[in-house]
């Protein structure tokens, strides 16, 4: 009787495969309704919003003219400025962990100590680290008191419109560097200690090593970390605005997420500040390509 | 590879000055949260005369720091379970489980994470609106899972895909259906991974400060870093007592910092070596 074992096997195979289905739908289902309402829902309606206007013309479609405005509003166009000093300081906010991570790697004494110090202040919320250096940087504050025993005349450091922005993003690097260190060390602990060996047999010296073995074989995390160091700056800096210089002085300090916050809620133009958004955007996705590529590599794994 | 002689100690120096500068602003901050607003006007950078708590507790008392801190562990709780829930049901499917459209699914939750908060901002807010969530533990909570659960289902799912398919097939083999996989399997399995991702999202909510602002319009929904922010405008006379109510804030972090240190670096850097 052939037959009907062949279709049992199959009606159980077919249950089984349901059971399994179902699960499936049940353990994915909340996770992708979160993430395609709270996520990729109000990305497509601000697209949307940036074309319509604000006020009485609420709603009614504008075409690019919210972009017009923004590439007209000096503010805005501060933000912008304020976005290319970023990337100018990007290649020391890369440079300093680097180097740092060579050090550590080569087990330099107390590594382990130096290493938890470094991260610290990754933990600790933007708004404490402007608090701390609020106090730091005030113009009656400690550090001009230091400067003026060494017979240096005070810096206006968060009131001068010139000084003010260098002092938001150099408090940045230095909270967030240890983040990149400890990136750049997980990428020495693959490095394959072979190579380094035959370097040494071939007598190379330590920065020939470190131009010719340790860059090329670390080139992928390097590229990780000027990603998502650039994208911390992009993205990761409104609270120490906020807290530190509030955009001022004569919003000299604006990055484009304190202006979207402020455009959206004091300003009350949510339209505009949905434009300021997708410049954004764009601007992280332009910084995010290498970001795609390694998520491509990822999703192969799975 | 280990270098030698004198070089050791020629790299020691600006490492210990640059270990210095990264730790001297902490500590410069609890000495004066330690001194009287006098001592603290006359020399900045005195040790405190006694070690008193007096700046500490009187910011707890007078400035509403207990209720912010109450709101911060409510919402850093309710997001993180909700987080871990999601994440590791979802990270469980994605790694062991065969079923159509997995790559695509899994797409879209990674293509949400290039989709920063502030990018979504404006219809977060109205859509929040419409569903009376503005203003309420829950409309938080929801916007926190919203925004870390794209990474938190990354974590899990590579971590989860290094569990032998083997120990799944047993326990199918012993009659245990795919959900039952989950709750005697995966999830015990899985809690070094729960702990370490939990501790992160822990920090990151607890951190916030922007969509805390955006969601919490009343000044009795504050959470703790809101509340922080308010009190330098309110205490910008008395940086001692500022001092203190930083240092209340930061203080829950440190101890975390101190105590899972080892999570904390080995969740960040997971999300690197993965690439």
């Amino acid at each position: 009787m052939p037959i009907p074992a062949a279709r049992r096997t199959t009606a159980t195979r077919r249950w089984r495969w349901n059971e399994h289905k179902l699960a499936a739908l049940v353990l994915v289902t909340p996770a992708l309704l979160i993430i395609v309402g709270l996520r990729i829902v109000p990305l497509v309606l601000g697209a949307q919003y940036s074309l319509t206007g604000d006020g009485d013309r609420n709603g009614l479609f504008v075409g690019l003219a919210n972009y017009r405005t923004l590439a007209a509003d000096p503010v805005f166009r501060t933000a912008i400025k304020n976005v290319g000093l970023l990337f100018l300081a990007l290649p020391i906010a890369v440079a300093v962990p680097g180097l740092l991570a060579t050090f550590l790697f080569l087990k330099v004494p107390g590594h382990r100590f130096y290493r938890s110090v470094y991260f610290f202040p990754v933990v600790l919320s933007p708004v404490i680290i402007g608090a701390i250096f609020n106090i730091l940087l005030s113009f009656d504050g400690p550090l001009n008191q230091l400067l003026g025993k060494a017979g240096i005349p005070p810096v206006d450091w968060l009131g001068n419109s010139h000084i003010a922005i260098l002092s938001v993003i150099g408090v940045h690097i230095w909270a967030t560097f240890g983040m990149a260190l400890v990136i750049f060390m997980a990428g020495f602990s693959t490095l394959d200690q072979s190579l380094l060996d035959a370097a040494r047999c071939d007598g190379a010296t330590l920065p020939q090593t470190v131009l010719h073995v340790v860059i090329p074989e670390l080139s992928r995390t390097i590229q990780f970390v000027f990603v998502t160091t650039m994208i911390g700056m992009l993205t990761g800096m409104f609270g120490l605005v906020y807290v530190m210089t509030a955009g001022g002085p004569g919003g000299a300090t604006y990055l484009p997420e304190f202006y979207i916050w402020v455009t959206q809620g004091q300003l009350n133009s949510p339209a505009l500040a949905s434009a300021a958004s997708m410049v954004l955007f764009v601007l992280m996705l332009v910084v995010g390509f290498a970001q795609i590529r390694l998520i491509k590599r990822a999703t192969k794994e799975v | 590879m280990r270098e030698r002689g004198i070089g050791r100690w020629i790299v020691a120096i600006p490492m210990c000055l640059l270990a210095l500068a990264t730790i001297y602003p902490m500590l410069f901050t609890l000495n004066v949260a330690m001194k009287s607003r006098r001592e603290y006007v006359l020399n900045r950078f005195s040790l405190a005369d006694h070690l008193t708590a007096a700046n500490i507790a009187d910011a707890w008392n007078t400035t509403g720091l207990g209720r912010y801190t109450f709101n911060s562990v409510l919402v850093t709780a309710g997001s993180v379970a909700l987080l871990l829930l999601l994440g590791s049901m979802a990270g469980y499917a994605f790694s062991q489980l065969t079923f159509r459209g997995r790559k695509w699914l899994f797409l879209v939750c990674l293509g949400a994470l290039m989709i920063p908060f502030q990018v979504i901002m404006v219809p977060f807010f109205r859509v929040l609106g419409q569903i009376h969530l503005l203003d309420t533990y829950l409309g938080l909570i929801l916007a926190y899972t919203g925004q870390f659960l794209p990474f938190t289902i990354f974590l899990m799912t590579s971590f989860y895909s290094r569990i032998p398919a083997e120990i799944v097939e047993a326990a199918r083999v012993d009659g245990s259906t795919t959900l039952g996989v989950y709750r005697r399997i995966m999830l015990p399995l899985g809690r070094p991974a729960l702990l370490s991702v939990g501790i992160l999202n822990a920090l990151f909510c607890w951190n916030d400060v922007l969509i805390s602002l955006l969601v919490m319009q009343s000044e009795q929904h504050r959470t703790l870093m809101v509340g922080v922010t308010a009190l330098r405008g309110q205490y910008s006379d008395n940086i001692p007592l500022f001092a203190g109510g930083v240092l209340v804030a930061a203080l829950p972090v440190i101890a975390i910092y101190l105590f899972f240190q080892r999570q904390i670096t080995d969740g960040v850097t997971a999300g690197s070596t993965k690439g």
